[in-house]
């Protein structure tokens, strides 16, 4: 890596074929074994990583007055600032979460299970040992798909009703290990298919900025870790994303959501979707925050082999810091935004929206709009029949469950089914089509731009590449309008800088939820009560 | 020449036997369209519809996807061509990093 650079451009194309060559060979062999680390233009990485870079000092911010106000709207860079001056502890920022849940989570549901003895206990052992970093002390939300030790790890199916697993997620023992304190485990669309439901399809979950009405679409499979997040009911957490389930839920709630590259937080312990393509990471409060949890999250495991041997992590904190100069805020690295054609077109409020979004981030140095095409064959190649080619995914590894039990798999038994039916010959050619799209991806959209807007996060999740999903605008009816810029392998540090750079200059991801309603408050509601039910047509069609 | 595309029936058939190959049995749903109300799982003929449709559509439109061979006129030369280009499971991992 060059120091000083972000690290997509800085790869060795010889060195990333070689892997791929050996990857291949380890996967065919079904062997979990170490890959040499890749070389990059400028020699071998030096790594560039701090001993521990959970303790960086851009890691801390001191706290707006707003949030000195109340603990629990405080970014995680915030709060370890306070924590770190010892102005703020562990346990009055547990209690503070534990509070409000108890007031707003009968309404919002976005939790499976709240673990409050737990953290309260990892909250007061947090108080007594020393710091960890910026995560110390952190309450975070945790998808119910991430397996939690000795903790009911659900996927929000009656397949796993009963499930306790035996280890922590690798993502979770990374969080745990930077100091993180687990608050709870958060609903999502059953086996992370769709929006929050019941594993029959009702809806759960709400909208934190539509508490009163279940309508509105608070986004999926990832909902309760972005309403906890957005409902001020957890400093920060995780999700999977496998189509959309980590942009779509931060773009619905006005939070900041990071997709790695794929192996760029090994998938180990995460109940599968379609292990090609489940990623995970961060839903956060903003490009800081989620520089944080995925510099906590990241990096080569031996239970996932994709995630040996890749570039190594750069300084994501860094990267999200904002850069000054004379003070202005300036691009850290300069930057060729892409925008394919018609992603800004019309008069809806989306369209305004992204408009401004454009016209602002043209006005940052550093900052060059160009327009490109969408490449040959997008549609085609993006579309529902080769999106279609991820469901064999899902079959295999459940096969033992289809047979023993079909309605187990509840309103979501039918892509299932789907990717049993679906041949050797077609998987495969679904595999060749990748790379199609793949090389016109590189060199119809990145030879022009190092960045490029999106309006779909699928194409990048077939591919594996980046996406990071951030705050732009409102609907006149004060919903979040959100947008997701998609990157080059590994390109995580300039998604993070540009974004950064952006909400340097706007406050759209300061923006917070009004509480339900106080009638509300304190009330379970009941899933049943007037709230939309999804059928198993709605959930084959809508399944990530 | 083309066979003639399977009548319902037939796609029945083959979704059965193909499933019950597996080891999976589709009357563990329940009978007719409604859904069980318990668990919102569909019933077994709305099931077998949306199975038909998909064997129609996307397994027979990837069956028939031909890898495009660009600058390739001869289509005996493009179908050759077209067996080259390697299947991969996880492209970002495969890329061909750009040197900057």
């Amino acid at each position: 890596m060059t120091p000083g650079q972000p690290l997509d451009r800085s790869l060795d194309r010889r060195a990333f074929l070689a892997r791929a060559a050996a990857l291949a060979t380890a996967t065919a062999a079904g062997a979990a074994v170490a890959l040499p680390p890749v070389a990059t233009a400028a020699g071998p990485t030096t790594g560039g990583r701090r001993k521990n870079p959970l303790d960086h000092p851009d890691a801390y911010v001191r706290p707006r007055p707003e949030a000195l106000a109340d603990p629990t709207e405080l970014t995680i860079a915030e709060a370890g600032w306070l924590i770190r001056a010892g102005r703020l502890t562990p346990e009055q920022l547990v209690e503070a979460y534990l509070d409000r849940i108890g007031a707003y989570d009968g309404v919002y549901q976005a939790f499976n299970l709240v673990l409050t003895d737990a953290a309260r206990a990892a909250a007061r052992d947090a108080a007594r040992r020393p710091r960890r970093g910026v995560l110390h002390g952190i309450p975070l939300a945790i998808k119910d798909n991430y397996y939690t030790e000795g903790v009911r790890t659900t996927a929000n199916s009656f397949l796993f009703a009963d499930f306790v697993p035996p280890y922590d997620a690798t993502a979770v023992a990374r969080l745990k290990a930077g100091g993180a304190i687990v608050l709870g485990k958060t609903q999502m669309g059953p086996l992370a298919t769709t929006r929050a439901t019941t594993p029959a399809g009702v809806v759960t979950t709400v909208n934190a900025w539509a508490p009163t009405n279940p309508n509105t679409d608070p986004g999926g499979s990832s909902t309760g870790t972005a309403t906890a997040v957005a409902g001020r009911m957890a400093t920060s957490g995780i999700g999977t994303q496998t189509g959309g389930s980590i942009t779509a839920p931060s773009n619905a709630q006005n939070l900041t959501g990071l997709k790695p590259t794929m192996g760029r937080v090994s998938a180990a312990g995460v109940i599968p979707l379609t292990y090609t393509r489940d990623h995970p990471g961060p839903l956060a409060r903003d490009a800081k925050d989620a520089a944080i949890m995925l510099t906590a999250m990241a990096g080569g495991d031996p239970a996932d082999p994709r995630s040996e041997g890749l570039p190594d992590v750069p300084d994501l904190i860094e990267a999200a810091t904002p850069v000054r100069r004379g003070g202005r805020v300036r691009l850290r690295w300069n930057t060729r935004v892409g925008v394919p054609p018609t992603f800004a077109s019309g008069t809806s409020a989306t369209a305004l929206a992204r408009q401004a979004y454009l016209a602002q981030l043209a006005e940052i140095p550093g900052v060059t709009l160009v327009d490109v095409p969408l490449p040959e064959g997008w549609s085609q190649l993006t579309g529902g029949t080769f999106n279609n080619v991820r469901l064999p995914e899902r079959s295999e590894p459940f096969m033992p469950y289809l047979r023993t039990d079909l309605r187990a798999f509840g309103v979501s038994v039918t892509s299932w089914l789907q990717g049993a039916l679906m041949g050797g010959n077609e998987f495969i050619t679904g595999q060749r089509a990748k790379l199609l799209l793949l090389e016109r991806v590189l060199d119809e959209l990145f030879d022009a731009c190092d960045v490029v807007v999106q309006t779909d996060p699928v194409p990048f999740d077939i591919l594996g590449l980046p996406e990071i999903a951030f705050p732009i605008g409102a609907t006149a009816a004060g919903l979040p309008i959100g947008t997701i810029l998609g990157g080059l392998p590994y390109a995580e540090d300039r998604l993070l800088s540009v974004v950064a750079a952006y909400q340097a200059v706007t406050d759209w991801h300061l923006r917070r939820p009004a509480d339900p309603p106080a009638a509300l408050a304190g009330a379970r509601r009941a899933p049943s009560e007037a709230a939309p039910r999804l059928t198993a047509e709605q959930v084959a069609e809508l399944t990530q | 020449m083309a066979p003639t595309p399977p009548t319902d029936a037939e796609l029945n058939t083959l979704i059965r036997a193909r499933l019950a190959a597996l080891g999976i049995d589709l009357d563990q749903l329940p009978p007719g369209t409604a859904p069980d109300p318990q668990t919102g799982s569909p019933g077994r003929d709305a099931v077998l519809a949306s199975l038909r449709s998909f064997v129609r559509g996307t397994v027979a439109t990837l069956a028939a996807y031909q890898l495009p061979t660009p600058g390739v006129t001869d289509p005996d030369v493009a179908r050759a061509l077209s067996q080259q280009r390697v299947p991969v499971l996880y492209p970002s991992i495969s890329a061909q990093g750009r040197t900057s």
